[in-house]
């Protein structure tokens, strides 16, 4: 069977996960701005941005969760208790530095203690991440219902969200700093390499000498410290807290990140990927509502276009990799000769089982030895 | 109580009895510690026992026949969500199925349907519902996750775009006060109890009695190892979801006869609720693991918990405080009543 070279190539870049969502990405741009002619005009671009932030932190936060092989539903409820504290602590007067501190040490406390509880305790991820939802939904409800907050004064606090340099929203580029920097040492780290070794197999890694446990503590922290920055931004967007702020935002991270072609199984995923998801899900609520889609809609079209993406990108994938392995099977898309992947070791996980998007049973597998 | 005793049947590595020489009372407690449902009875009766002296409306029957009527929705969401999670699955889109399938029933006896016809559309709903998870899982190859996740916004959306925001009302036939448990059946019986009573023993003999249950354990167990001894993998996984989703119907259909009133946001929520209590009732997330009397008894736990506060007169507000950590003590209770069977030394129960 021979393949043409533009097509083998074509093939290579597809087998990749999360660029046939990318490819449906830029899709819909073309489609919105063709629909509206306001789409592509800066003001909607900037605020179509700002929109995204707040899920683009959580999904980079949960991206480390994922790639450890666990997950983090406590994001939604930590963002909205830390916009609380944040607000509290101003409202009473504290410096903005402070404000800021308590705001993210909320979510930086959430994470210690999920990390504390999985890692050295050993109980179940779901579970753990599922009781701190609640706790923190509750602890929310507590706080608003005590005390009013809302409208700060602070200038400084507010140009956090609503302010601009050099025409670039602020928040767009906190987001931008704080992604790159996670990027950085999920791909370029010693900390990132151990995540990534510890979610392809936990009991591998830890007989190579990986703290797996310390890993598994570090990355529910980070996606504390991470729901804690998004709830500071949200406080300063909103400048009033209430009681189910944020709820289900969980939901939405995770989805992103899926979109983006992370595995929930763990040991592959990257920060630039969640975003993306996050993006792709900014823009289509954005888009839907620049038609002037009824909002009631909304999670209708999320949920559908959710599993099409997904399912498109699963069976293209698919169709890539037969054609690839059909046409020389002894180069499986690898890391050397592969299109520029930033997870070095997603490709890793592929050369390991040679074929990880034909095996569906890989996912129950991994799932198993990471909870046993 | 009979099903607690007996040892998992249709669990793929059923332990070997130990031998039985000297029974002195370390093997009893190892006895004791190994039952799958060791960890949530013991919660349960911690927190009984806590209550008795707190509050001395606890202990009377009134109190437990109230919650045995509200424990119903959980019980039967959770029932279903054990059975999915034993084949290795999620379904996070329980409260959504059961939200839809509610306005489904309250819509059609509105137009004056018979009663049969409209529970059994109703139901019908629920395991269409069901079924189409189970196919984009196994036939599309999403991961279960993402596929029920988006079950639950396209469900929950379907509800609210329906009602437009106004909850159906006005359906309140009396057949239906007597199905909803309005009006009992013979003396404090009520159907939902029945109900509830009926499918938990129907589901807990297929699952240790049927070959259905052994495949579904197997399934979560080893996807592959099953697969290679000839269990049609999908069929069976496709069939918990089904099941999930006709009993998210059913507990829809009864909720929606118990309030008398289908709000847009009716189920919001369920599914964290029935995942819990399954977790609560020995339910492991990586499959394989879980039993149908541990899910009521998880129901129950729950049911108990927010009972508690209502009694020990916290406020409110605090509700979901609380039950956030009745679950971590449950789970730890689990991790530590496995690990003492294990320091007591003897064969591990079934992981």
């Amino acid at each position: 069977m021979s393949v043409s070279p533009l097509s083998r190539r074509l093939s290579r870049v597809f087998a990749v996960e999360g660029v046939a969502v990318a490819v449906i990405f830029v899709g819909m741009i073309v489609f919105f701005s063709l629909a509206s002619p306001f789409f592509l005009t800066g003001g909607n671009i900037s605020n179509l941005l700002i929109e995204s932030v707040i899920i683009a932190l959580l999904a980079a936060g949960m991206t480390f969760v994922l790639v450890v092989g666990g997950i983090d539903l406590s994001v939604g409820s930590v963002t909205g208790l830390s916009a609380a504290t944040t607000m509290w602590a101003l409202m009473s007067g504290a410096p903005l530095p402070v404000g800021l501190l308590i705001g993210i040490g909320t979510g930086v406390l959430a994470g210690v203690v999920n990390g504390a509880v999985i890692a050295l305790l050993g109980v179940n991820d779901f579970i753990v991440t599922l009781a701190m939802l609640s706790v923190g939904a509750g602890l929310l409800q507590v706080v608003t219902s005590n005390v009013q907050l809302t409208g700060v004064e602070s200038e400084a606090f507010l140009w956090l969200a609503g302010g601009d340099v050099l025409g670039v929203p602020a928040p767009v580029l906190i987001a931008v700093v704080v992604v790159a920097v996670l990027e950085f040492v999920l791909i370029a780290t010693p900390f990132g390499r151990s995540a990534y070794a510890a979610g392809i197999g936990p009991r591998a890694a830890e007989l190579a000498g990986v703290p797996v446990r310390r890993v598994r503590f570090g990355v529910y922290v980070l996606s504390g410290a991470c729901a804690g920055g998004a709830g500071v931004l949200l406080a300063s967007k909103l400048n009033s807290v209430q009681s189910g702020l944020a709820s289900g935002y969980e939901l939405t991270a995770i989805a992103a990140a899926v979109l983006g072609g992370i595995s929930l199984a763990g040991g592959r995923g990257s920060v630039w990927r969640a975003v993306l998801g996050a993006l792709f899900l900014g823009t289509l609520s954005q888009g839907l509502q620049m038609l002037g889609v009824d909002p009631l809609w909304f999670t209708i079209v999320t949920g559908l276009s959710i599993v099409a993406a997904v399912a498109l990108d699963r069976v293209v994938g698919r169709i890539a990799l037969s054609r690839l392995l059909g046409a020389d099977p002894s180069t499986p898309a690898g890391p050397s000769d592969g299109p520029a992947d930033p997870g070095g070791p997603t490709a890793d996980a592929a050369l390991e089982n040679d074929d990880p998007r034909l095996d569906q049973p890989l996912a129950g597998s991994a799932r198993e030895a990471r909870t046993s | 109580m009979t099903l607690l005793t007996t040892s998992p049947a249709a669990s793929p590595e059923t332990s070997p009895t130990p031998p039985a020489a000297r029974r002195g009372p370390a093997d009893l407690l190892r006895e004791v510690v190994r039952r799958p449902s060791a960890g949530v009875v013991g919660l349960l009766v911690l927190i009984c026992a806590v209550m008795a002296f707190l509050a001395p409306s606890f202990l009377t029957y009134g109190n437990w026949y109230n919650l045995a009527q509200q424990m119903v929705f959980v019980a039967l969401l959770a029932i279903g969500m054990t059975i999915v999670l034993i084949t290795g699955g999620i379904d996070l889109s329980v409260g959504s199925v059961l939200g839809l399938s509610a306005g489904v029933m309250a819509y059609l006896v509105n137009q004056g349907m018979m009663f049969g016809l409209c529970l059994l559309l109703a139901v019908g709903t629920g395991a269409g519902l069901g079924l189409i998870n189970g196919l984009v899982i196994t036939k599309l190859g999403i991961p279960d996750f993402v596929a029920t996740l988006a079950m639950l916004g396209v469900a929950s959306g379907l509800l609210f775009l329906w009602t437009g925001g106004v909850p159906f009302t006005g359906f309140m036939i009396p057949v239906y006060d007597t199905l909803g448990g309005v009006t009992p059946l013979a003396g404090d019986l009520t159907a939902p109890i029945l109900a509830m009573v009926a499918i938990a023993v129907i589901a807990a003999f297929m699952m240790r009695r049927t070959s259905f249950g052994r495949h579904a354990y197997g399934v979560g167990s080893n996807r592959e190892a099953a697969r290679l001894s000839g269990v049609d993998v999908a069929r069976v996984r496709i069939a918990a979801y089904v099941i999930s989703g006709t009993l998210a119907a059913c507990a829809g259909v009864l909720l929606a006869g118990r309030t008398t009133a289908v709000a847009p946001t009716i189920g919001v929520g369920y599914e964290i609720q029935a995942i819990a209590a399954a977790v609560i009732g020995g339910a492991a997330l990586a499959g394989g693991r879980g039993r149908i009397l541990g899910a009521v008894l998880g129901a129950l736990t729950l049911t108990v918990a927010s009972n508690v506060i209502n009694l020990a007169a916290v406020s409110p507000t605090w509700q979901s405080v609380v039950v956030g950590v009745i679950l971590l003590v449950a789970v730890g209770l689990d991790r530590a009543s496995t690990h003492l069977s294990r320091r007591l030394g003897g064969p591990a129960p079934s992981p």
